[in-house]
C-alpha cells in the first residue's frame, strides 16, 4: 500500500516529519482520553481533595467512599440491573427481527419489496424527538407507561438491524440455502441453522451495537417512566447525582457515579471492538 | 413453490414490520396530524380539535412561545453547523493519523478515539460538566498555565453552546473517524504511485486524490452528524435547563418541555414537524450540492 496518509503534513525531512506526527498522534490520544481517565481519578479522591485549588489530579490515597456513597443516594444494584434487563431484552430482540427481516429482504422476491425496504430504511433517519409526543400517549394507552416493557417493546425491530442484516445476509450462497430446502429444511430452520452462523460475525456487531445503544439510552426510558424509580436504568439514577448536594463537595461521588455506568459499555467494547469497527466499515462501504 | 415463499417472507417481514409500523411510522403520522390539532398530551387522541395551521402561526409568531421556538430552531442550526464543520475535517485528520504505517500505534488512536463513542452521554455530561467547572475545574487550570484567564464555560450565554458543541465532538469524532478510515481504505494505492510519477507532492496528492475520493464518505458522515446533532439533549437537560438566558435551549429539548412536561401536544408536535422539514430541506440541499460538485 502507498496511500500515504501524512500528506497533509508540510514537507520535511522524513525524520522530522515522523517525529511530528508522533506527537500530533499522541496529543490527539491524550486529549480524547483525558476526561475518562479525569473520571476515574476524580472517582478515587476525598472531598477535601476534590475541593482543592489548584486541583489535585493525582489523589494521595485513592479511596473507594464515593462509590460507597452513590449506594446511599441511588440504588445502584437495582438500576444496573434494570438496565441489564432493558439492554438484554431489547437487543434479542431487535436481533430476531432483523435477521429474519433481513433474510427476507435478502433472498425472497414479492411485490413492493423495495418500496418497504426504503420505507423501513428511512426511519433510521427520523430523530426520535419527531415521534416521542404521540409514542408517549401510544404506550401509555396500551397499558405500558411506568414500567420495563414500555421502555422495552417500542425498541424491539429497527432500521439499521435490518440493514445490517440484509447487507450481510446477500453474501450467503443461495445453493446452500437451496440444498437445505432439497432435504426439507423449513425456513427458520435454515435461517438459524445455516444462514445465521454464515453471518455471526455481523450478528456479534449488531448485538454489541444495540446492547450499548440500549443501555445508554435516555430521553425515551426518562419520557416513559415518568418518575417511577423502581425502573430506573442506571443513565436515570446518575442524573439525580448532580442535583445531590449541588457544589464541589459531590465531584468525588459524580466521578463515581459515572464510572460506574460507563463501565459495562467500555469493557464490552474493549474485549469486541474489532466487531464494533468491521461493522461501521461494513455498512459504510457496502451502504 | 413460489406461493409458498412469499407465505414464508409474509412470516419473516411480520414481526419488524408491525412494531416499526406501530411504534415509528404510526407516531410520525400521529405527529403530522396533531401539529393541526389542538390537543392536550394528557388526554386521548379522540380529544384532538382541528384548528387548521393555528399551532404553526403560534410557534412562529411574536408571543413567548414564538420567541422560545424561534431561539431553539436557531440554537440548533447553530449547535448542528458547528459540530459538523468541527467533526468532519478532524474525522479526516485523525483517519489519516491512524490510516498512515509511517508511524506506529495508528490503531491505539483508533481504540482511544472510539472509545468514547461507547460512552454514555449522561456520564459525558456530568465528566464535562465538572472539567468546565470556572474555579476548581481543570480546563480552566490548564489555560491558566498557558496564560489564558478563566472562562466562564457553561455558565455565560456567550459560550454555553459552544462548550456542548466541544462535549460532543469529543463524543463523536471517533466514530466519523473510523467512517473515515473506512474511506480511506477504498482509495486504489495506485492512484497515489501515479501521481507520484507525475511529480505530485504530498499535499497535492491530498487535494486532488484523497479529498475528491473521500467525497461520497464525508457526504455520508454530514447526514449522520446532522442527524445525531440535533437529538443533543442530555447537557442540556442535566446542566444547563436550556439556559444562561435561553441559549442552549435546543429543539429535543424544547418539544419535550412543551409536548410532554407541559402537555401541549399539538404544539410540540407542529414543532417536531418542522424539525423534522428542517432536516429534510438541510440533506436534500447537501446532496444536491455534492451533486453539483460532480458534475464539475
Amino acid at each position: 500500500m502507498s496511500a500515504r496518509s501524512s500528506d497533509w503534513l508540510p514537507r520535511r525531512r522524513p525524520s522530522g516529519r515522523k517525529a511530528l506526527l508522533a506527537t500530533l498522534m499522541l496529543l490527539v490520544a491524550v486529549a480524547s482520553a483525558f476526561p475518562l481517565v479525569w473520571m476515574v481519578l476524580s472517582s478515587l479522591k476525598t472531598p477535601a481533595e476534590s475541593m482543592q485549588v489548584p486541583p489535585v489530579w493525582i489523589p494521595g490515597t485513592p479511596s473507594l467512599d464515593a462509590y460507597e456513597k452513590v449506594s446511599g443516594v441511588v440504588n445502584v444494584g437495582r438500576s444496573m440491573w434494570n438496565s441489564l434487563v432493558i439492554a438484554s431484552i431489547t437487543t434479542a430482540g431487535i436481533l430476531l427481527t432483523s435477521m429474519m427481516a433481513g433474510y427476507a429482504f435478502a433472498k425472497y422476491h414479492f411485490p413492493a419489496k423495495s418500496l418497504l425496504f426504503s420505507l423501513l430504511i428511512a426511519t433510521m433517519f427520523l430523530p426520535p424527538i419527531v415521534t416521542l409526543i404521540p409514542l408517549y400517549r401510544l404506550v401509555g394507552s396500551i397499558g405500558l407507561n411506568a414500567s420495563l416493557a414500555g421502555i422495552i417493546v417500542p425498541n424491539l425491530a429497527n432500521a439499521f438491524g435490518i440493514f445490517l442484516m440484509r447487507q450481510f445476509i446477500s453474501g450467503v450462497p443461495d445453493d446452500l440455502i437451496d440444498a437445505a430446502r432439497m432435504d426439507g429444511a423449513s425456513e427458520l430452520l435454515i435461517l438459524f441453522k445455516i444462514v445465521a452462523p454464515s453471518v455471526a460475525p455481523a450478528i456479534a456487531a449488531l448485538a454489541l451495537f444495540a446492547f450499548v445503544y440500549h443501555w445508554n439510552s435516555y430521553l425515551w426510558p426518562l419520557t416513559v417512566l415518568q418518575g417511577n424509580a423502581d425502573a430506573y436504568p442506571i443513565v436515570i439514577s446518575l442524573s439525580r447525582l448532580l442535583s445531590y448536594n449541588r457544589g464541589a463537595v459531590n465531584t468525588g461521588l459524580v466521578m463515581a457515579g459515572a464510572t460506574l455506568a460507563v463501565l459495562p459499555p467500555l469493557l464490552l467494547f474493549v474485549f469486541l471492538q474489532r466487531f464494533f469497527v468491521d461493522s461501521i466499515v461494513g455498512s459504510a462501504i457496502k451502504g | 413453490m413460489i406461493n409458498r415463499y412469499r407465505a414464508s417472507a409474509g412470516i419473516m417481514l411480520a414481526p419488524a414490520v408491525t412494531l416499526i409500523g406501530v411504534f415509528v411510522l404510526l407516531p410520525m403520522l400521529l405527529t403530522v396530524w396533531l401539529s393541526f390539532q389542538d390537543w392536550s398530551t394528557q388526554t386521548p387522541f379522540s380529544n384532538a380539535s382541528f384548528i387548521g395551521l393555528d399551532n404553526f402561526y403560534e410557534i412562529f409568531g411574536p408571543t413567548s412561545v414564538g420567541r422560545d421556538f424561534k431561539g431553539a430552531l436557531a440554537n440548533t442550526a447553530i449547535y448542528t453547523a458547528l459540530s459538523v464543520i468541527f467533526i468532519l475535517p478532524l474525522s479526516v485528520v485523525f483517519g489519516l493519523m491512524v490510516y498512515q504505517r509511517d508511524v506506529a500505534g495508528g490503531t491505539a488512536l483508533r481504540t482511544v478515539l472510539f472509545a468514547t463513542y461507547m460512552v454514555p452521554m449522561i456520564a459525558v455530561a456530568l465528566v464535562w460538566s465538572k472539567l468546565y467547572s470556572p474555579s476548581e475545574g481543570p480546563l480552566n487550570q490548564m489555560l491558566g498555565l498557558v496564560g489564558i484567564g478563566p472562562q466562564p464555560f457553561l455558565s455565560s450565554p456567550r459560550s454555553a453552546l459552544i462548550s456542548i458543541v466541544f462535549l460532543n465532538v469529543w463524543q463523536q469524532v471517533g466514530y466519523f473517524t473510523v467512517l473515515a478510515i473506512a474511506g480511506l481504505t477504498q482509495i486504489p494505492g495506485s492512484l497515489y504511485e501515479a501521481a507520484k510519477l507525475d511529480g505530485a507532492n504530498r499535499r497535492e496528492q491530498f487535494r486532488f486524490i484523497t479529498l475528491p475520493l473521500l467525497r461520497r464518505t464525508l457526504l455520508f458522515s454530514a447526514v449522520i452528524a446532522i442527524i445525531n446533532a440535533v437529538q443533543v439533549f442530555e447537557p442540556v437537560a442535566l446542566i444547563t435547563q436550556g439556559g444562561p438566558v435561553g441559549s442552549t435551549n435546543v429543539l429535543t429539548y424544547h418539544i419535550r418541555r412543551v409536548g410532554i412536561e407541559r402537555a401541549q401536544g399539538g404544539l410540540g408536535s407542529a414543532m417536531a414537524v418542522m424539525l423534522m422539514l428542517s432536516l429534510i430541506v438541510v440533506i436534500c440541499a447537501l446532496f444536491a450540492f455534492a451533486n453539483r460538485k460532480n458534475d464539475e
